[in-house]
């Protein structure tokens, strides 16, 4: 295996721009944690341009897609059609620069991706693990969704694997 | 809390968040094995997280899963109503203590399908499924807890094979039902879980048992094979390719109908399951 690489959010283009498909990155810094119910609301409210008055800054953040629970956070698989679907919005309008789940996406999210210097990686469904490398946790905004929430999580180490950038994937 | 409801808790709490002994080592051969570097990764991530969750009694997974329970009942032994009420609590304080993911859904039969009544944040109102009982030589009464993720639940296939009189051909068959099944799951590498019946129902309870009593360093032909056979897609852990897409196979077959059909439900259990335990009660 490779050296890890070890990264601190928020990442610069600089840092992104230099990941490629295979490489383990070490994640330490705050992270968002979201998926099929809370996405496409963020979406649509950085299409409408209202998120802003949310106080939340998402540049060069990252979205690990999960549910916040007292079980612990885990990967869902990043191919829904809710989740998939918020890629390009949060990439382009969110400045999000990676994508963290699981499971194969389509080419063309790939090539989404590499047109806005962000990239999808891959994380095992380690909940144990992670449990121990996450800080703090704090619900910032649709609290009514309960574990499915937007969160901002403080975490130390998380491993991941990137799975998609310069318009590569792993799954080829 | 009674001495049963405790060391029924107890053993949900294992079943949890514990490898058993034969799934460690069949993660240490499968590390030991795999060359495609990133697949070895994820699989000591999952072993690594296997000794963490031990150590602090915490979640394999924050899809902590179903619980459903198999009961094994010595023909001197009696179940009573009692019994399964102190099960029933058992269940319910186990999955406050681990801590189960709160996963309840509220409200009549319509807000329970479109889930539009909202999620019980009580991690203990999950109810479990309906136990499986089974009569055994042994005098005893066992309990098994298996958390059943939804994953697999998914990914899973119930549904006939015409035999034509060849054990081969169901085998094919499985091989052709499990090799999208573990390509879809995402959390592997997986075990396979096999029930080969007279009915859906059956079939299903032999799956149930095969999960309850399966062992990773004990496997008879008809299961190697099928293992073997799976892993030839080269799915991989994760999906990123290699060996070791499925780790096991555990099959129970069962009584079967004079006809040409044969039913099999299979279950590609995700990269913790089985997630079980058992406490004599």
């Amino acid at each position: 295996m490779n050296k890890i690489i070890e990264l601190t959010t928020p990442f610069s283009e600089e840092v992104i721009s230099q990941l490629k498909v295979g490489n383990v990155v070490s994640i330490t810094g705050d992270i968002y944690c979201g998926r099929d119910a809370v996405l496409p609301r963020i979406c649509k409210e950085l299409e409408a341009g209202t998120w802003t008055q949310r106080g939340i800054d998402l540049q060069g953040g990252v979205i690990f897609h999960t549910a916040v629970s007292p079980a612990g956070v885990g990967p869902t698989s990043s191919n829904k059609l809710e989740i998939e679907g918020s890629f390009e919005v949060l990439s382009s309008k969110g400045a999000i620069k990676m994508h963290l789940g699981k499971g194969a996406i389509k080419p063309e999210t790939v090539k989404m991706l590499a047109g806005n210097n962000a990239v999808f990686a891959i994380i095992p469904p380690v909940t144990a693990l992670l449990e121990s490398q996450t800080l703090e946790r704090e619900c910032v905004a649709w609290p009514e969704l309960g574990m499915e929430a937007l969160y901002r999580i403080k975490v130390k180490n998380y491993q991941a694997i990137i799975a998609a950038a310069k318009g590569e994937s792993i799954y080829e | 809390m009674s001495n049963i409801i405790e060391k029924v808790a107890d053993c949900l709490v294992r079943a949890g968040s514990t490898f058993r002994e034969d799934q460690k080592e069949a993660y240490r051969k499968a590390i030991a094995d795999e060359k495609i570097e990133s697949s070895c990764w994820v699989m000591k991530q999952v072993l690594d997280n296997a000794l963490v969750a031990e150590k602090n009694r915490s979640p394999l997974c924050d899809d902590t899963g179903i619980p459903h329970l198999f009961l094994e009942v010595g023909k001197h032994q009696s179940v009573t109503g009692e019994l399964l009420e102190e099960i029933k609590e058992g269940v319910r304080q186990g999955l406050r203590q681990l801590p189960g993911r709160p996963m309840a859904i509220k409200g009549d039969d319509y807000a329970r399908i479109d889930q539009s009544g909202g999620l019980n944040e009580d991690s203990g109102a999950l109810d479990a499924s309906p136990i499986l009982i089974k009569p055994v030589e042994e005098d005893v009464i066992r309990l098994t807890v298996l958390m059943l993720g939804g994953g697999p639940a998914i990914r899973g296939i119930t549904q006939r094979v015409f035999h034509k009189h060849s054990v081969d051909v169901v085998i094919e068959e499985i091989v052709n039902r499990a090799k999208p099944a573990v390509s879809q799951l995402g959390c592997s590498p997986c075990t396979l879980a096999i029930g080969i019946g007279r009915s859906q129902f059956e079939a299903t309870s032999l799956m149930m048992e095969a999960m309850a009593k399966g062992n990773f360093g004990v496997q008879s032909d008809f299961e190697k094979h099928i293992t073997i056979k799976v892993n030839d897609a080269n799915v991989g852990p994760l999906g990123l390719g290699g060996k070791h897409s499925v780790l096991a196979t555990f099959a129970k077959i069962g009584p079967q109908r004079a006809s040409g059909v044969r039913i099999v439900a299979l279950r590609p259990c995700c990269c913790f399951e089985p997630r079980r335990a058992c406490v004599e009660l």
